[in-house]
């Protein structure tokens, strides 16, 4: 089954221009200037049920603003889309009731309250059935590991406390989908990792969709199977992660471990890319890796050797800089 | 319906355990009330002490529509303006977008979702001293002027918050919307006093622009009226009729502001 899919959906935003200074102000009060720019253009996907998407991009990429059209919150202005069924921006309340939408920066909860309230008001606006909600709550407390944390006031949490019980409260009506936009910004690695778990747990046994932007790379790699790429508004990849590194990563590293320092003779021979006391990693053509290995193989001093794709961080990086050449 | 009413239910415990977490300032803000009626209580002895009837209004009769006057702005208070006020921060900051999420009738939860319980004495107060005018006013008074008296207070409320509904939904466009509070204390300025201290001939624009344009002069003066003077049933009527169509001409723009509503960016 379908549950995202749009058509040429874009949207324009009308930016005004004000030049700087006291003068440019008292000028801007008589002359307004504006410039139209796009920040999604002609955007096509087709997401389906129980899959978990990355949706990628550089900052101002497009990617909010999608995730924005695609919740309802605003309409485009070209194109179109359905969302589990529903047209988002009629923003019916059925439609209301089937998704949620997390943003990393921003809260949901009550401040100055414990979750636990926050909890209850959404039971009441989302119309929840008590046993269903006095289930999910207990559920999804444990997934998170935050039974303890319930009661506490939402501002004397820490970040990753705060974005656990947020994702909870959107998890609390059964939402079909769940829109997250950079939902670990800011978490540390153990909050990322209880984060991914959590999240991959709750794809598995609720069959729920995800469609995840993050700026870390890890985010994607422990939980997407597949990627969305957007650069400049446009969408520049759709598909495996594995396969955007096969097409874009055209090297690979090589990493060997010496019994004691990087002898001399490796640097005559090769240009290391990375030195870290014993380790070396040698950058290569995906063609010369067997004649590395034969080279390196015969040195007495090696402890250890193993292959490894580049940094996917960097494969993106190239398809960012290779979109916008073309776009020059 | 009875899900609206149990939302607010929520709304209001909610938003007194909210309060109730910072003690020492939701008491200060109702002794600040109670000082504010102090001083509105001794201007209004201060007038009648020197005169023993203000534009045809007695001593009794003014204090019942100071009572209305103070009931209706701690109605709106409480229910509504800090709703409205917050509104402006919430389209800067982008935090609109969990409001608009909800399935629930944006309006009804962008403006009742927190309830001032700092300003709801004054509700109270203000039937009292309702009450103790009537107990004082040397007239009969029929007691089904209640609930009518009771439906045109609703309807002024009506209108005070459409008013507030409509300047809150400019805040879409101006983002930064702190002639909401300046309009709004324009409107408590016309409501305060009964409408015809306005009767003069040099306030006629005044009458004419604020007793029918935009009506704020009626919200307090016609329900008072009603329970304590003689008056057409023409009056009533209006109050009830404007009530209707500002409400509706509100919802409708605060919507439209809606479609408008640009997010901020995350």
């Amino acid at each position: 089954m379908i549950v995202i899919k749009t058509n040429n959906l874009s949207k324009q935003f009308r930016i005004y221009e004000k030049p700087a200074g006291l003068l440019g102000s008292i000028k801007s009060l008589f002359n307004n200037k504006f410039k139209d720019i796009n920040a999604v253009d002609n955007i096509n996907l087709e997401i389906n049920e129980g899959e978990i998407v990355g949706f990628l991009g550089p900052n101002g990429a497009g990617k909010t603003t999608t995730l924005k059209m695609l919740s309802g919150l605003l309409f485009p202005t070209k194109g179109s889309a359905t969302v589990l069924g529903f047209v988002p921006w009629e923003r019916p309340i059925e439609f209301r009731k089937a998704f949620s939408l997390v943003m990393g920066q921003k809260s949901q909860l009550w401040w100055d309250l414990p979750a636990a309230d926050s909890f209850e008001l959404h039971k009441e606006i989302y119309a929840i059935d008590p046993s269903r909600f006095k289930k999910n709550v207990g559920e999804l407390t444990e997934i998170f590991q935050v039974a303890n944390l319930l009661n506490k006031p939402v501002r004397e949490l820490s970040l990753g406390e705060r974005m656990k019980l947020e994702l909870i409260a959107s998890l609390l009506h059964d939402p079909k989908l769940l829109l997250l936009d950079e939902p670990t910004i800011g978490l540390d690695v153990v909050a990322q990792s209880a984060m991914h778990r959590c999240l991959y747990e709750f794809n598995k046994t609720r069959k729920i969709t995800i469609l995840l932007t993050s700026h870390y790379m890890r985010d994607v790699e422990t939980l997407c199977s597949r990627i969305l790429v957007i650069s400049g508004g446009s969408m520049v990849y759709d598909g495996q992660l594995q396969g955007l590194k096969n097409e874009f990563g055209k090297e690979k590293l090589i990493k060997v471990q010496f019994n004691d320092v990087v002898p001399d003779h490796v640097f005559n021979k090769f240009k290391p890319f990375e030195i870290g006391g014993n380790i070396v990693k040698l950058r290569v053509e995906k063609n010369d890796v067997p004649n590395v290995l034969a080279v390196v193989s015969q040195c007495e001093e090696v402890s250890d050797i193993s292959i490894e794709d580049p940094p996917v961080e960097e494969v993106i990086e190239k398809l960012f800089v290779s979109h916008r050449l073309k776009k020059i | 319906m009875l899900r609206h009413l149990r939302l607010m239910f929520c709304f209001a415990k909610f938003s007194l355990l909210g309060e109730l977490a910072f003690r020492s300032n939701f008491l200060l803000k109702i002794l600040v009330e109670l000082i504010w009626l102090g001083i509105l209580l001794t201007f209004f002895k201060t007038i009648f002490g020197k005169s023993s009837n203000v534009a045809g209004w007695n001593e009794h009769e003014f204090l019942f529509f100071v009572g209305a006057y103070y009931a209706l702005e701690g109605f709106v208070e409480t229910f509504f303006l800090e709703n409205c006020v917050e509104f402006s921060e919430l389209v800067r900051s982008g935090n609109l977008d969990f409001c608009l999420l909800k399935p629930i009738d944006p309006q009804f939860f962008i403006t009742l979702r927190r309830v001032d319980w700092s300003t709801a004495p004054k509700i109270i107060l203000g039937f009292i001293m309702i009450c103790f005018a009537l107990y004082e006013i040397d007239k009969p008074f029929h007691f089904w002027k209640i609930p009518v008296f009771l439906c045109l207070f609703l309807c002024g409320c009506s209108l005070a918050y459409s008013f507030l509904l409509f300047l809150t939904a400019l805040s879409v466009w101006m983002v930064r919307n702190q002639s909401l509070m300046e309009v709004w204390w324009l409107f408590t300025n016309l409501m305060r006093y009964p409408r015809q201290i306005y009767d003069s001939e040099w306030a006629l624009p005044i009458r004419m622009v604020f007793g029918f344009i935009i009506p704020a002069l009626l919200a307090v003066s016609i329900p008072v009226e009603f329970a304590v003077k003689n008056i057409n049933i023409e009056f009533p009527l209006f109050l009830f009729v404007i009530a209707l169509v500002y409400f509706q001409i509100s919802r409708m723009f605060f919507n439209y502001s809606l479609k408008h509503y640009r997010s901020a960016s995350s």
